[in-house]
Order: structure tokens, then sequence, then C-alpha cells
């Protein structure tokens, strides 16, 4: 048998190929001229600018628009244009392909939305009172008066982890930590943070600044329930306007943010080193003990 | 007289006794995948059995015709898929026309016909079985795809009230699912004792 196969020719193999050859190309040849003629009787007339738009979306499905998927958002911005700029995800870019699409004038471009944690304190720099041992779940834990001293920080359970699609969110050390590289901007943790502590922001620059707390307590409480809070001292807002200083809270206009050397010093004078940089390129957050121990030594 | 009566017993074996997905575990995947819903695993039916009546005719045909008489048996798993994938292409146009809304729910269910093994099982079925008659092949194609439509249907008819029921949290979701199908199969198996 072995002395067979190895003495077939390539004659042989061809001889005895040929029928099935044929056959096959006779096969397909027969089912490609039935599909042809169905192909052309049950032609669907589509829009073939909701093809083009589809093209244009970044095809991840994430429904941050409020449409099922990429695929009906773009069949209803092409019926619809006053649905354009609802992708988050493709941001400008996307927007401004569309528009090209339908045809449309569009004037000024969004910078993309990203989220920031307007929080910046980690389990060792918060003070809790007790442990919560209650549903390990944000929502459930802000319910209760007492799971750590500060009301409005991060409470480290993770709902907006759950809610994010791409791996992009993870709690880092008891605090929602953002992974700007895998971000695409969709706002489900937005929506899913019972303290309403990550605002989407439009990311002008990269990095971005951010002042990273929401305590709307006075100094002297903050300086108890948390390491670094911002207590509202106001040497923010002294530098530059960007800053301005209401119910003890310093916040930013992110809008208007330009990198400069106010802001720079800003940053460094901050006495809780609440104003950080947040993006893909964003260098680690200073901790003011540590300020405090370089400048002793 | 006889012929007929024939047929019927063949037609009732192939939906009950011998239903491919209950007997044979094929088609699972879109038993499982696609039948949550009852007026979606209806459709999934449907197209099903139009392909596999389709296919098996054709499949009968072109085994018969060519591949036996050829000595090109080797060539059938080839040939067999060949004809499902174009039976399927047949259909996506037919429903993207007809009924765009089914088009749409489908979605990756419905080029994936092309992989149903009831569809590919059943093709090999005929020449396994020995049958050797046009008209059987057609009852026993269009049979198979009978079957598949009622088993998906039980099983969306159920998984639609098993969603209110209260199902252990360590069950829920697929594994309720699969031990559903299993007993559904141990109901089916008590048929095999009626035909002999």
């Amino acid at each position: 048998m072995e002395n067979y196969i190895l003495s077939a020719s390539a004659m042989d193999f061809f001889q005895a190929s040929w029928p099935a050859a044929v056959l096959m190309l006779g096969l397909g040849a027969g089912f490609a001229v039935v599909l042809l003629i169905a192909s052309i009787k049950l032609r669907v007339q589509q829009d073939p600018r909701v093809e083009e738009v589809y093209a244009a979306l970044p095809k991840i499905d994430c429904g941050a628009c409020g449409f099922a998927g990429c695929a009906s958002y773009a069949k209803a911005v092409a019926a619809n244009p006053e649905l354009l700029g609802r992708c988050s995800p493709g941001g400008a870019d996307a927007m401004n392909k569309i528009a090209i699409v339908l045809n449309l004038q569009i004037s000024g471009s969004g910078a993309p939305q990203r989220p920031i944690v307007h929080c910046r304190g980690h389990k060792n720099d918060k003070t809790f009172y007790a442990r919560y041992r209650g549903i390990p779940t944000c929502t459930a834990a802000n319910a209760q008066p007492l799971v750590q001293a500060c009301a409005f920080g991060c409470l480290g359970f993770g709902d907006c982890v759950r809610s994010c699609k791409f791996d992009a969110l993870h709690i880092v050390n008891g605090l929602a930590t953002v992974d700007y590289s895998k971000c695409t901007g969709c706002g489900a943790c937005s929506r899913a943070c019972p303290r309403f502590l990550i605002k989407m922001v439009p990311f002008t620059h990269e990095p971005m600044v951010a002042v990273a707390c929401s305590s709307r307590e006075n100094g002297k409480n903050t300086r108890a329930f948390c390491k670094v809070g911002c207590i509202g001292c106001g040497i923010c807002a002294k530098q530059t306007d960007l800053f301005t200083v209401t119910d003890n809270l310093s916040r930013m206009n992110y809008e208007k943010y330009a990198p400069s050397e106010a802001v720079t010093t800003a940053m460094t004078k901050c006495p809780t080193k609440v104003i950080v940089y947040r993006g893909k390129t964003a260098p680690a957050d200073v901790n003011p003990e540590e300020k405090q121990t370089a400048a002793a030594s | 007289m006889e012929y007929m009566e024939h047929i019927v017993l063949v037609f009732i074996s192939i939906v009950l006794i011998n239903n491919l997905v209950f007997t044979k575990f094929l088609g699972c995947c879109p038993y499982l995948g696609v039948s949550g819903r009852l007026d979606m695993a209806f459709g999934m039916g449907l197209a099903v059995t139009f392909v596999t009546t389709l296919a098996g005719t054709l499949t009968w045909l072109i085994d018969h015709l060519f591949l036996l008489g050829t000595a090109l048996e080797v060539t059938r798993y080839v040939c067999f898929i060949l004809v499902i994938a174009g039976a399927v292409q047949l259909v996506e146009m037919y429903l993207r026309k007809f009924f765009p809304t089914l088009y749409e729910a489908f979605g990756i269910f419905l080029p994936l016909i092309t992989t149903n093994c009831v569809i590919l099982g059943l093709c090999l079925f005929l020449n396994l079985w020995q049958v050797n008659d046009i008209l059987m092949a057609v009852v026993l194609s269009f049979g198979a795809g009978i079957g598949f439509t009622m088993a998906i249907c039980i099983m969306a008819g159920i998984r639609e009230n098993l969603a209110l029921a209260d199902v252990p949290e360590c069950l829920q979701g697929a594994p309720i699912t699969l031990i559903t199908a299993g007993l559904l199969t141990l109901a089916f198996m008590g048929f095999a004792g009626m035909i002999k």
C-alpha cells in the first residue's frame, strides 16, 4: 500500500481527481448562477449612506448614544441628522466623518469626553469609623451614613467597575482609577456612581488637570477625614481664574483649561496636592507627605 | 396505500422518535442560543426547515445522480456544505427582503445556519439510512426541519416561563437551560418504544 502511494505520479493524481474537480466546479457554477439571479430578484434598496455612516462609527456597540448598537445608531442618524454627535467614543472624529457623509455643515467640535474621578483618597488616606460589612456595592454602602468618614469620597466597592464594558476602570487600593488607554468615554461609569464622583470632562489637553476631590466639608473636617481632600483654602484660585472655590471646594473650568505656568504653580502650592494630572500620559500623583519629607531632608 | 402509510410513519418517526435534536444531540447551538423568545425560535425553526428541505433534497439528488455513480463519495462533505451554504444564502436574501425585523433579530445566527449540524447531519443520515427514494428523502428532510422547529419552540416556551420562575441562584441562566434540555430529551426518549 505504501509503495502504491509513493509510486503515484502527478499524472495519476490528476487522473484520479479530475471528476471531483469537475463536479465541484459544476456545483459551484450552478449555485453561483442561482444566487446571482436571487440577488437581483431579491435586492433590498438600502440607503447607501447608512453603510458609510456605520463605517465611520467605532463599532464597539457601547450604547452611549442610546441605541442598541452602532448599526442601529447609523440607521437613525442617516434618517434624522439631529441625532449627530451622540457617539462619545467616536468623538469629534466620527462626528466630522458622519457630517461629510450626510453633507452637513457642523461648527465647532468638542474634545473627546473622558471620565475623571473627583476623589483621590486611597484606603490609607481616608479615615474610617468602623468596618462596613453590608452589601458590597457602592449604592448600598452609600445609604449607610458612617461607612467612611468622608461623605463625598469614593466608596471603592466598584459599581463603576462593573458598569465598564471595556475593562478601563479598576479599584486600586480603595479608589476607582480610570485606565485612559482603554477608556472609550461611553459614560457608563459616570451614571453608575451613586456619589456622582465621576464626571465626563472634555479632554481638551492630554493630560488634563483636575481637582480630584468632591468634599464640600469645611477645611477642618476635610483634613480630619482625608489626607488628600480639598480644604477650600483658595490658593489655587489666587494663581489663575481657572479655579473657583465655592462650598469649601475648588472647582476647575475644564473647557477653558490650557497648560500654563499659573496652573503648575497652583498644583505645587496646593497644600493637600489635590490638583492632579489625569489622562493617558498623566504623571503619578504627588502625595503631600512625600513632599514634606522631601523638604525636610 | 402501504407506501403512504410508510411515508407517514417515517415522518412521525423523524419528528418525534428520531428527532435529531433530542436523540442525536445535533443543532444544540441554535437550540440553546435562539430559544430565548418564542417568536424568534419559531422563525429560526422555519428558516432551518426551509434549508433542510432544500438541502436534503438537493444533496440526495447529487449523491445519487453524481457521487455514487462516479465513486466520488469522498467529496460528499464538501458538496453538501456547498449546497447548504448556497441554500442559507437564499434564505438570508429572502428574509432580508420580506422580513427585515426577523432578519435583524437573528443577527449572526442566520448565517450560522450554515454550520447548523441538524442540516449536514440529516444530509449524511440520508445516505447512512440508505434512503433510496426521492419522496422519502424529501419527507425525511422536511420532517427533520419540523422536528427541529418543534424542539426549539418547546424549549423557548419553557424558557419564557422559566424567566419568571424562582430558580436557585447557582442554577440561573445556562445551567437551568441545560437541565431543562436534558429533561426534555428524557421525555422524548419515551417515544422510542412506540414503533418497532
